[in-house]
């Protein structure tokens, strides 16, 4: 009984140790947004001071509401609006067993991938619609629709005209 | 003595096409059946390319293959919905609402596309990689922006949580395919065909599982919410469809009854708190719908 005290006590100590460190050095957070702005205020009117992708990391500094003051990992400080990113890190693109089975399956992007850029269906979409007898009109629907952008400028003017997101009052 | 070799051969090779599952790596594979036919054993280098081929078959369908069957199932929703509604600042503003909310949801990273169906039934669609649907007849049913949002938040859900893809997957294992995208369109073009044929027929005509339904409504008031379109709006939605005699069964024949829809939403307004903005943006719906539908 008298073995387990120090070995408890061990245990308290280390804990008390780990929050005080998580407490000093901040909650680390990901951007779980396509991207996103760190400014210098913590309205959306505030000038931007930092520009963000999806899984870039920051560390918390402090709450407010609906704001985090944050500091990216190139240690800028600002504020960014909380909807924008989260505890964990955002997987993006394939996991390692999607990546290991198209290993297996020998698939060959280069080979296939049609009309370089960003244009286009891929070549084995096109064979496909040829093969199930898809009428060129409705072809060139997907083809455009695989094809269009919007920049993210304008979405974000789209969420500021609707007062959504950081944009809410 | 040949037996004996052959089983050497063999053991090798089994042990060759394990080192390649646990290191990921095709080359080992293809140096492993490399090894069984220029030593003569044409059976063994057989049994090594199933084994991956097996394997490939068992594992999750990457960003790469996705995007070939969305592109598929895409093609055959168009045909078979009419073609596309040419009303580019529809759909260039249902773009905007869908893309403003795909920027929050949990699977940013891709990029997601929305297209109108010129089609008088109320239905939406979502294929994989994130190609989209909402017919005409559905546009003219929704009253608001946030109401919209909400729909595209649950085609959205489709995509995050990967529900055609988990279609396929079991369909592939049914069937001992490995490859159902790139590798596969091009080699067996006909194969792929039909498990395009197979997914399509699972999406416009017999309805996923009723549990990815709810799943996608819970995702489709969340994400919405995010943005800040009030949660309340796609309660109403569901409501409004409910007292609608819908043209088309199939929406009543792949979905679940209203009174679990609505359950799902609420409780989920409830449980994860989702603030009533009072954000619904009418006046910005009507303004873009006005004389386009």
């Amino acid at each position: 009984m008298n073995r387990r005290h120090p070995f408890l006590a061990s245990l308290i100590f280390m804990a008390a140790v780990m929050t005080i460190a998580a407490t000093a050095f901040g909650e680390t957070l990901y951007v779980s947004a396509k991207s996103a702005q760190v400014r210098s205020g913590k309205t959306s009117l505030d000038p931007v001071v930092a520009n963000l992708t999806l899984g870039d990391s920051l560390d918390v500094i402090s709450r407010n509401e609906r704001w985090l003051h944050v500091r990216t990992a190139n240690g800028i400080q600002g504020w960014i609006y909380a909807t924008y990113v989260s505890p964990s890190k955002p997987a993006g693109g394939d996991n390692e067993l999607a990546a290991l089975g198209k290993g297996f399956r020998r698939t060959d992007t280069s080979g296939v991938t049609a009309s370089a850029g960003a244009r286009g269906l891929d070549k084995a979409s096109e064979s496909y619609a040829h093969r199930a007898g898809i009428t060129q009109q409705h072809r060139d629907a997907v083809d455009r629709m695989t094809a269009s952008k919007i920049p993210d400028e304008e979405i974000q003017a789209f969420l500021k005209a609707g007062r959504l997101g950081e944009y809410a009052e | 003595m040949r037996n004996k070799l052959s089983h050497r051969l063999f053991m090798t090779g089994l042990a060759l096409l394990a080192a390649a599952g646990l290191a990921g790596c095709a080359e080992i594979q293809q140096a492993a059946e490399g090894v069984a036919r220029n030593s003569g054993n044409e059976r063994l280098a057989k049994t090594i390319r199933g084994g991956g081929t097996l394997i490939g078959g068992l594992l999750p369908i990457g960003y790469d293959e996705e995007r070939i069957i969305g592109q598929a199932i895409a093609l055959q929703v168009v045909a078979r919905y009419g073609g596309v509604y040419d009303r580019p600042d529809l759909t260039r503003y249902v773009n905007l609402v869908g893309r403003s909310v795909a920027l929050t949801c949990d699977r940013s990273d891709i990029d997601y596309r929305f297209a109108i169906l010129n089609h008088d039934s109320i239905n939406a669609f979502a294929a994989p990689a994130g190609y989209i649907f909402v017919t005409r007849g559905l546009l003219k049913t929704i009253k608001n922006e946030a109401e919209l949002a909400a729909v595209l938040g649950h085609e959205i859900g489709h995509v995050t949580q990967r529900h055609i893809l988990d279609v396929i997957q079991r369909s592939k294992q049914i069937a001992g395919v490995a490859e159902a995208g790139l590798a596969y369109a091009k080699t067996n073009p006909d194969a792929f065909k039909n498990v395009i044929d197979g997914a399509v027929k699972t999406l416009l005509d017999e309805g996923l599982d009723q549990s990815k339904e709810l799943e996608s409504d819970r995702l489709g008031v969340i994400f919405a919410s995010r943005v800040g379109y009030d949660p309340a709006a796609y309660e109403t939605f569901l409501t409004r469809l409910r007292t609608l005699k819908g043209d088309d069964p199939a929406l009543f024949k792949t979905h679940p009854d209203f009174s679990s829809r609505l359950s799902a939403v609420q409780s989920t307004i409830s449980e994860q708190k989702l603030p009533a903005t009072g954000i619904l943006l009418a006046d910005r719906f009507s303004r873009a719908a006005s004389g386009a539908l």
